[in-house]
């Protein structure tokens, strides 16, 4: 095995210089070659740890490191299965998308190289077991994310973006060191290991916090999202897709995996979690449903999934606390059932706005419109993806929102009050959730995709090329194969659970079989409403072979100059829900009202825009205070070389002076 | 099986009731009780207008619509005889199969690109997100007061605890009434007779449909009504007998067929804005429901 892991990384190290001196035209033809040669090995490993071969070995780090613990158990496999696939199609869509750029082979380089070394190191993230070795894996991680968010580097607007997404995953970084410190201060160990020894002895609450607020810095739970606000909208589309996808899904990963060596206090954190994630997913689907940039509303879409992934979270812990394993288990089930779920339709969403927004140059949804005439596959592809993300039935959305769903009504069954409205007042969460992505997806594809083109575009959108296509209808065939096989991957689930834990619970409970059976009627259901969509159109298409059909203008209501700015914008659409939820949501606006005495009005300008809450009324008021109070200091740079060397000799004298002295400050 | 039977029955009559109902209350003698359904078969005979600007997703959504409220009417029993479809937690997948419909419904509007349907996709997206709520913990506590996460068992176990629950389940009966007459965009919320476009809601969604497919949508219109007198119904059946509960599901649904008729009948609609306050409260009697739930299961402290 460990020959295996060994080849994989060092062929992916070859391919990063081979990457360097290829031609630009073949660079992503190395990168699919080592992507698919890294994917096949892990998962390969992957697909054993599933089956119950887990993959041990030391790899031995040294002075600094020691002996670092690698191991592929089930809930890494889950997470290296969904990288892996995400990274394929991410590769497959991107190499075409990136093809307008080959004359710029320093960018190329650039991007695939970090690509190699952003999966292997996404990958290697889900496999060590070592608190040193994860921090270094994880920062490699995060540059190269960020380093790949910034393909565009000439815009100014996407190195802001990319300077402040650094920074926000740094502090991610932050809270994690502190946890792996604070736990190797207590046991002496920086093994995974050392998280049992700690929480067996002292307090369970502190350490997960923290450990919480550094994954869920990574995975955008608010009021930590704002850097994948910045990252996904800034990033090349196949990027945004697998970031969306999957990065953020190894916070979800390390939130998992520490709490899997959580020994009590679990009613509370569960508690916590299921707070912090219900107003997550409200909060995130809220400015889902307002904003207009295609790619922020896919961002502020997976703030709202990362929520409902972490009610998933959230119940199983109340399970855990309240010792009803099958809470435990539809609980987590379901969390990492939405994993995949989200990953394949949110990597979709992207690709097929990708696409959009390279034919028509904009991400604006009031600015397209009716691009179903032109790019028909992409929109049906699109259309697919939204009505999985809104969770409804005959796609696989709908799959880990059931389990989320019967998760909470069990937990309502609980005998603690208590937790019953906090769990009844968290499925009307769900529900609103829910009634919101419908809003917020009609809306956005409404806009892009039906009615009236709202602009004239100088070269006419088309259809993207098939070979873009390719990885969509890949993905769509594996949002299939979940809606219409989820009990295959439910007892996969149930593997990666039972594997996972260290408690008591690790017997699968026997009300799990029936979940099992169940989710294979629902999708029998689905087959079945297939068949009845089909049959009612049969039924259709024969009446109305023999009528008339009459093509006309819409309806006007006895206007007849109409034009397609006319039509209901997408920004109207969601006017009277902003409204309503104005103390959330802030719309600013930027106008200048008339004049008394102005007779004859100029051509002025109208604009509005979200604040995302968050930053607009904490961090945006803390960092102004911050720049505010720095202003005091701004003499010391003042330009001139000497005070420069100046300030260098102060700081050595001052450092000789307490060695020589001995004083420790 | 029974079930789908009895609500394609209740649906020929509902719509019809409802507009007999408001004639009468207005003096008139108004068309015959079947003239709705009549309508629909007039209208599956006749061609169809479609727009230039609509793409497939117009041509198929009705069909779509029509096939999720079929779907979500298999889900619904009957006393004691189950739905064609059943399993734990089907109530979930009565909302989210209604969901796939409404969500079609919506696009197809959007496809017209049309400056009004926009406005009816708009609310009628807005007011069944708030209607969603109540449903959900509505259930959750029905859920929590049985035991059961089925509709048919939650529907045969409500009434063998306490008689308290017959409160409970009236109030369940009011909820489901207003969410029936939200999804059917009827009177507080929506005046299905009004003229004017801006204040439409679901009639000017389907402005550009016509023949076949628009009766496919009446028709589903008037199947959901059946659909949630059916809920009703079931709250209150408990354990009747088929002899008995076969003419009372038929009483039952006159007799909603007749309440919403008066309501249409002696009451404004309420402003636009209002609309989503007055949803919002059908939530807090939700709450009220499940705080009843907690008291009568002794939970509450």
């Amino acid at each position: 095995m460990i020959e295996l892991i060994n080849l994989s990384w060092i062929m992916a190290l070859l391919a990063m210089v081979t990457i360097y001196f290829v031609p630009a035209n073949t660079k992503a033809s190395i990168t699919k070659i080592a992507v698919f040669s890294n994917s096949i090995v892990t998962s390969y490993l992957a697909i054993l740890a599933l089956i119950g071969q887990t993959t041990n070995f030391i790899f031995a780090g040294g002075n600094l490191l020691g002996d670092v613990l690698i191991r592929i158990d089930g809930l890494s496999a889950w997470f290296i299965l969904i990288i892996n696939f995400t990274c394929i199609t991410g590769v497959l869509y991107g190499s075409e998308y990136l093809k307008a750029y080959t004359n710029t082979a320093k960018k190329l380089n650039l991007h695939w190289i970090l690509f190699v070394l952003f999966q292997l190191s996404m990958v290697w993230v889900c496999m060590i077991q070592h608190g040193l070795a994860f921090l270094i894996v994880w920062e490699i991680m995060s540059l190269s994310s960020v380093l790949l968010v910034i393909f565009d580097h000439n815009n100014p607007k996407i190195i802001k973006a990319g300077i402040n997404y650094l920074i926000q995953m740094h502090l991610s970084i932050v809270f994690l060191t502190i946890g792996f410190i604070w736990l190797y201060f207590q046991t002496g160990s920086f093994s995974f290991e050392a998280f049992a020894t700690y929480f067996a002895t002292n307090s369970n609450v502190g350490l997960f916090i923290v450990f919480f607020v550094g994954f869920g810095l990574k995975a955008g739970f608010i009021p930590l999202h704002s850097g994948l606000l910045q990252g996904d909208p800034a990033a090349p589309s196949h990027i945004a897709g697998i970031m969306s996808g999957v990065l953020v899904k190894l916070g979800i990963y390390g939130i998992i995996r520490v709490a899997s060596f959580l020994v009590n206090d679990y009613l509370l954190l569960g508690e916590i979690i299921l707070t912090v994630s219900v107003l997550t997913g409200l909060f995130g689907i809220l400015n889902a449903a307002v904003h207009r940039n295609l790619k922020k509303m896919l961002a502020y879409c997976t703030i709202e999934n990362i929520g409902t992934i972490g009610v998933g979270i959230g119940i199983g812990l109340i399970g855990l606390g309240n010792n009803s394993p099958i809470l435990y288990y539809l609980g987590f089930g379901g969390a990492l059932m939405h994993v995949l779920n989200h990953s394949l339709l949110k990597s979709l969403l992207f690709f097929s706005a990708g696409s959009v927004s390279q034919h028509t140059n904009t991400s604006d949804m009031e600015k397209l419109g009716g691009l179903i005439k032109q790019m028909p596959r992409t929109g049906i592809v699109f259309l697919i993806a939204a009505i999985g993300i809104c969770g409804l039935p005959p796609f696989n959305g709908f799959i880990s929102e059931f389990l989320i769903y019967t998760g909470l009504i069990e937990g309502i069954k609980l005998s603690n009050s208590n937790e019953m409205i906090l769990l009844s007042v968290s499925l009307a969460g769900m529900s609103v959730i829910g009634g919101l992505s419908i809003l917020t997806f009609t809306k956005t594809f409404g806009t892009v995709f039906l009615g009236n083109a709202r602009k004239t575009f100088i070269i006419e959108p088309k259809e993207v090329a098939t070979k873009m296509l390719i990885p969509q209808y890949i993905i769509i065939l594996m949002i299939l194969s979940v809606a219409l096989f989820p009990q295959f991957y439910l007892q996969l689930i149930g593997i990666v659970i039972s594997s996972l834990s260290q408690t008591s619970i690790s017997v699968l409970p026997v009300e799990f079989a029936t979940y099992i059976s169940i989710l294979q009627h629902i999708s029998m259901y689905s087959i079945l409403f297939y068949c009845t969509v089909l049959f009612f159109w049969g039924i259709r298409a024969l009446v109305l072979k023999e009528k008339t059909k009459v093509i006309d203008t819409t309806w006007q209501n006895g206007y007849s100059a109409s034009t397609a700015k006319m039509q209901y914008t997408g920004k109207s659409f969601s006017k009277s829900l902003s409204k309503m939820f104005n103390f959330i949501v802030i719309e600013r606006k930027h106008y200048e009202e008339l004049k008394a005495g102005e007779i004859f009005p100029k051509t002025r300008k109208h604009a509005s825009h979200y604040h995302d809450f968050f930053e607009f009324r904490f961090i945006h008021v803390i960092t102004n205070q911050l720049i505010y109070a720095a202003n005091y200091f701004k003499f010391f740079q003042n330009g001139r070389i000497q005070s420069y060397v100046l300030y260098g000799i102060v700081f050595i004298l001052t450092i000789f002076i307490l060695t020589v002295f001995n004083i420790a400050i | 099986m029974l079930s789908l039977l009895l609500i394609i029955l209740a649906a020929t009559f509902f719509t019809g009731i409802i507009i007999r109902t408001k004639s009468i209350a207005s003096g008139r003698k108004g068309p015959g009780v079947f003239q709705p359904i009549k309508d629909v078969v007039r209208l599956f005979k006749k061609g169809s207008v479609f727009s230039e600007t609509t793409s497939f997703v117009f041509q198929i959504a009705p069909t779509i619509y029509f096939a999720s409220v079929f779907v979500a009417m298999l889900v619904i029993p009957f006393g004691q005889s189950k739905g064609l479809i059943s399993f734990n937690g089907d109530f979930i997948f009565f909302a989210y199969i209604l969901g796939i419909g409404k969500f079609f419904s919506i696009i197809s509007a959007m496809d017209t690109g049309s400056s009004f349907e926009g406005m009816g996709a708009s609310r009628e997206a807005l007011y069944s997100m708030f209607a969603e709520p109540a449903f959900f913990i509505l259930m959750g506590s029905l859920a929590l007061l049985t035991g059961y996460t089925s509709f048919q068992e939650i529907f045969s176990a409500l009434h063998l605890g306490s008689s308290i629950s017959y409160a409970l389940a009236v109030m369940a009966a009011f909820v489901f009434l207003m969410i029936a007459m939200i999804e059917n965009s009827r009177m507080p919320l929506d005046d299905p007779k009004t003229h004017l476009e801006l204040t439409m809601v679901h009639e000017v969604m389907i402005l550009d449909n016509s023949g076949f497919d628009l009766g496919l949508i009446l028709t589903a219109g008037y199947l959901k009504f059946a659909i949630y007198g059916a809920i009703i119904f079931n709250l209150f059946s408990g354990t009747i007998a088929y002899e008995y509960a076969i003419p009372l599901f038929f009483v039952m649904q006159l007799f909603l067929a007749f309440v919403v008729g008066m309501i249409e009948s002696f009451m404004a609609r309420f402003r636009m804005n209002h609309n989503a306050q007055f949803i919002v409260v059908l939530s807090s009697v939700s709450l009220l429901i499940f705080f009843g739930a907690l008291l009568v299961s002794g939970k509450f402290i």
